[in-house]
């Protein structure tokens, strides 16, 4: 595969890496720190857990955004030139996987809010 | 019988609106997308053409579930929330699941003092109960659908169920988990007094058992006592201290038997002693079908005296 396909492939399931990088901090953080009892630990007066959540989800959101956001530039790029079917595709899959994964990190933070730390 | 689709407790209504708005929308859901399927497959091509549009596709596809979705999940979550917390000043209940019954403890409370019973949970209305739940030999479930969700009961480990009843009453309590054999025979009744009621019922059952009225009761006593009932049973006032089975102190005040299974009379009483074994195979208990009639009366007419 040539270095602007791996691009390509990136660019397309970057959304899904951000989302997994999330997945994985947020629920080994929390399962940590719970399940050792360290849950009310503070930073600058907010809960570890909590903040731990908010700024992974805020990295990872703007992550999951820029990509969205080049994703839509490259779809755009491609209808006005000519492109191959798997430059369309990628293209496509590109916009709806950064598009979903935006909203699975917004839905994976949404609890940090709601529900205390160890529930 | 026990019914989740008729609350009794405040945590109990949310979920059921919760149960109600999620089956509700997901039938509606369910309808359209099949009107739609069918429409698809039988509509003239020309009349169907605007399902397979990319804005159709979109809106109908895409953005209406995140919506439904992004709704769906804030207020599950805030049931989560809002149901099973502790809440300041409540009755503590200790409820240990064993193969196959409950042991329900009562701590000591102010000026009332610790006492146990089994298989019933007597609880006042309009005061939080917080229930801490284990279990001594397998994993067993807590579960009163009237009053909320299901709790685990794990070996080593204490699990708490908090809830309130807003009316008086009686419920059926539950074990959820498959437990053995019996786990199906394995019930509870739920209590629901007014407080007065209930301050009544707990000043009762710290008492120790009352006296054999009759010669006959004193003759069950004593059948009691030589049978070895004791060892396995504790009746409080006597010499029977056995922790192995239920409290049988005040087991005549009791609306049940066997976890549930039959309504505590002298009859029921009379064929459990006799006949355990045949009732609820594998129970611990083993069934004393020697007794003769006179003595098996004697013995439950003085368990059924135990008010």
């Amino acid at each position: 595969m040539s270095g602007a396909r791996t691009l390509q492939v990136l660019l397309a399931l970057g959304g899904m890496i951000a989302w997994a990088v999330q997945f994985t901090i947020i629920y080994g953080v929390t399962s940590t720190l719970c399940g050792r009892g360290w849950a009310d630990a503070t930073i600058f007066g907010i809960g570890i857990v909590p903040l731990t959540i908010l700024t992974t989800t805020l990295a990872t959101l703007s992550a999951a955004a820029i990509l969205l956001a080049v994703s839509l530039r490259e779809d755009r790029r491609l209808r006005i030139r000519p492109a191959s079917a798997t430059d369309s595709f990628l293209s496509h899959a590109g916009v709806l996987i950064n598009g979903f994964s935006l909203v699975a990190i917004l839905w994976n933070g949404v609890p940090a809010f709601i529900l205390p730390a160890c529930a | 019988m026990q019914s989740a689709l008729d609350p009794a407790g405040g945590d109990a209504w949310q979920l059921y609106w919760l149960t109600v708005v999620m089956t509700v929308g997901a039938t509606l859901i369910f309808v359209l997308v099949t009107a739609l399927l069918l429409y698809a497959v039988f509509a003239p091509p020309e009349r169907r053409a605007w399902l397979g549009t990319r804005r159709t596709i979109v809106y109908g596809g895409l953005a209406f579930p995140i919506v439904v979705l992004s709704l769906l999940l804030p207020y599950g979550l805030i049931v989560m929330r809002d149901v099973d917390v502790p809440q300041p000043g409540a009755l503590q209940v200790e409820v240990i699941g064993e193969q196959y019954w409950w042991r329900v403890r009562y701590p000591a409370e102010g000026e009332q003092t610790e006492f146990s019973t089994a298989n019933e949970l007597v609880i006042p209305i309009g005061r939080p109960i917080t229930v801490s739940v284990t279990s001594s030999d397998v994993i067993h479930s807590f579960w009163i659908p009237n009053f909320g969700g299901k709790i685990d009961m794990i070996p080593g480990r204490i699990n708490r169920f908090n809830f309130t009843a807003e009316r008086p009453g009686v419920y059926r309590g539950v074990c959820a988990e498959f437990c053995g054999a019996q786990h199906a025979r394995m019930a509870f009744d739920v209590v629901a007094l007014e407080p007065a009621e209930f301050d009544a019922w707990r000043r009762m059952q710290a008492q120790p058992a009352r006296e054999p009225a009759i010669p006959l009761l004193a003759r069950g006593r004593e059948l009691f006592r030589s049978g070895g009932c004791g060892s396995c049973h504790v009746v409080r006032g006597t010499e029977a201290n056995g922790q192995f089975g239920p409290d049988l102190t005040h087991v005549g005040s009791r609306r049940t038997i066997g976890a549930g299974q039959f309504p505590n009379n002298i009859g029921t009483l009379a064929g459990w002693i006799a006949n355990v074994q045949q009732i609820k195979p594998g129970a611990k208990m083993p069934s004393y079908g020697s007794l003769t009639g006179e003595d098996l009366r004697a013995m439950a007419g003085y368990l059924e005296s135990l008010k």
